[in-house]
């Protein structure tokens, strides 16, 4: 009886949701091996989405072909859908550049760039809106507020990116992000190169940012998963095994390789 | 334990043998440098005078000076970086980042690899038979033309090195906020590799500031005076070879002088380069 209930539940749950993101029949190639095998899933809006699974089970893949980023290197190919507010943006026809301004991206080393604290904001923005110096003061100061880096850099803003710790820089490199005003924001491994502490802040920081972002973050850490998100993908060997509310994959996974890996039996 | 320390007292003097085996190769590397530099300072010091930078080179058995070899090796100097360096980071970019993965790459990269290690005066036989031959006479835009060729793969090479040292996840970053790929090269790479680009500039200006045989088959020398770029124009190198195969002990004494000019002005060169990249590693 009580699976019953809660298969009902999950129904209700994904329809309820508004879906952002719906990949449909996903397939992806590195040069001819497949890393990703027809993949079908729907993120819902405004809410964390984890994509967890061992090395090399294509998490990060799926990851790169949201935004398209996979298209910086030759032989790489995505087939099937990709559906971002039901238009298609795995299409010839989708402008890379702008995808990328409504879908950004942080990655697993911070990646600040060689200019200054307030010139690494600035610089995203600058891309695509033309606005007074006082209105960029401001945008840079509610970007580094909403990544909670604000009152640790107000007093250097002309201090290098590079200066900052690499805590403060993953911070910064969110604030660049959310300073373009994206709609999604994917999160690769976030914090896997950070300390305990600015892991928590991370996190946390993810917490609050999903009141207005619709975000999808990588990890290999499923504690962190579990804290954070709201529905979990398990993936392993490029197939998408389970996808359901986080609490669902943790205590009681549908398949049994879902049950194997959250429990540490393989990994 | 006595066993293991007889290993230990035998590997500290294997261990010596090595070191000062190092040291002495080091020490005769240096020691060759030091002598140069001493019997520049030595021969050449005494020449240093105002007349050097003021007044033209001499006819044989006369006082005089420098100054329109200098001038005729910053103008060509400059004219061959100017036109040079453009091409050179141009192409270097081309290969480290559009053509990343292209085939031509691997070609142009081979070929630059040859041209960096030709020998020089081919590259003045060349330009010769491009330039001097169809114009009918010697000139400074040939000599510069020369010597842009000398600054090209030395420019390329290390313009391609430097942009291969900057993460891929730097140009994924500034890929994944929206900026077009010439925006990413532009503001994120260029940025990062600035120090390593301008410090193969200047290694290319050290480079052609002390190249003679370019110059012989192509700006030729001249005794005078002339800013005439379509004139044979005196440079410190070709007259420096000169004046030091020349019985005259006023030439050889200016040669002394003009080797000792050219070798402080590399040295500076240099070490402003190197000071260049210290500062980027330090970071």
């Amino acid at each position: 009886m009580k699976p019953m209930l809660s298969t009902d539940l999950n129904v209700a749950d994904t329809t309820v949701e508004k879906a952002k993101i719906e990949v449909k029949n996903l397939n992806f190639y590195y040069g001819q091996s497949k890393a990703l095998k027809d993949i079908n899933l729907s993120l819902p809006e405004r809410s964390v989405t984890a994509f967890i699974g061992p090395s090399g089970c294509g998490k990060s893949t799926l990851l790169r072909v949201l935004n398209r980023i996979y298209e910086l290197y030759p032989k790489q190919t995505a087939e099937g859908q990709v559906l971002l507010d039901g238009k298609n943006i795995l299409d010839r026809s989708q402008d890379l550049n702008l995808l990328r301004t409504k879908i950004g991206m942080v990655f697993q080393k911070p990646t600040p760039f060689p200019m200054s604290i307030y010139e690494n904001i600035a610089f995203g923005v600058r891309l695509y809106e033309k606005i007074s110096k006082a209105e960029m003061d401001s945008r840079v100061e509610s970007a580094l507020k909403r990544a909670a880096l604000w009152n640790e850099v107000k007093d250097k803003l002309n201090a290098s990116g590079q200066s900052l710790s690499g805590g403060q820089q993953q911070r910064l490199c969110i604030a660049r992000t959310v300073a373009v005003k994206p709609e999604v924001i994917l999160l690769d491994e976030p914090a896997s190169a950070l300390d305990p502490l600015s892991t928590a802040k991370i996190e946390e920081l993810i917490d609050e940012l999903q009141a207005d972002y619709t975000i999808v973050i990588v990890t290999h850490n499923m504690q962190q998963a579990a804290r954070v998100s709201r529905q979990t993908a398990f993936m392993y060997l490029g197939e998408l095994v389970e996808f359901d509310r986080t609490e669902k994959i943790f205590t009681s996974p549908r398949e049994k390789r879902t049950q194997d890996y959250i429990t540490g039996r393989f990994g | 334990m006595s066993t293991a320390l007889s290993l230990h007292r035998s590997r500290k003097r294997k261990n010596g043998v090595m070191m000062a085996l190092c040291v002495v190769a080091a020490g005769i590397g240096l020691a060759w440098l030091a002598l140069i530099l001493g019997a520049l300072i030595y021969k050449g010091l005494s020449g240093v005078s105002l007349a050097v930078f003021t007044q033209m080179t001499p006819p044989p058995g006369d006082a005089g000076g420098l100054l329109n070899a200098i001038y005729g090796s910053i103008v060509m100097t400059i004219i061959g970086i100017v036109v040079g360096t453009p091409i050179g980071v141009l192409a270097g970019t081309y290969m480290a980042e559009y053509g990343r993965f292209s085939r031509l790459t691997t070609i142009v990269r081979f070929i630059n690899d040859i041209l960096l290690s030709a020998p020089s005066i081919i590259v003045g036989l060349f330009v010769y038979e491009l330039l001097v031959r169809p114009m009918g006479h010697f000139s400074a835009i040939a000599g510069a033309v020369a010597l842009s060729i000398l600054v090209i793969p030395v420019v390329v090479r290390t313009t391609e090195d430097m942009l291969n040292l900057v993460p891929n996840a730097l140009r994924e970053a500034g890929t994944a906020i929206g900026a077009p790929r010439w925006v990413v090269i532009r503001s994120v790479a260029y940025r990062a590799a600035m120090s390593g680009i301008v410090t193969g500039i200047l290694l290319a200006i050290a480079r052609i500031s002390g190249e003679t045989a370019p110059l012989l088959f192509t700006a030729l020398n001249n005794q005078f005076w002339s800013s005439n770029l379509n004139a044979p124009m005196a440079s410190l190198p070709v007259t420096i070879f000169q004046f030091a195969l020349s019985p005259y002990e006023e030439w050889q004494q200016l040669a002394w002088t003009g080797a000792l000019i050219i070798t402080l002005t590399v040295l500076g060169l240099s070490i402003f380069a190197r000071s260049l990249t210290g500062r980027r590693e330090d970071r």
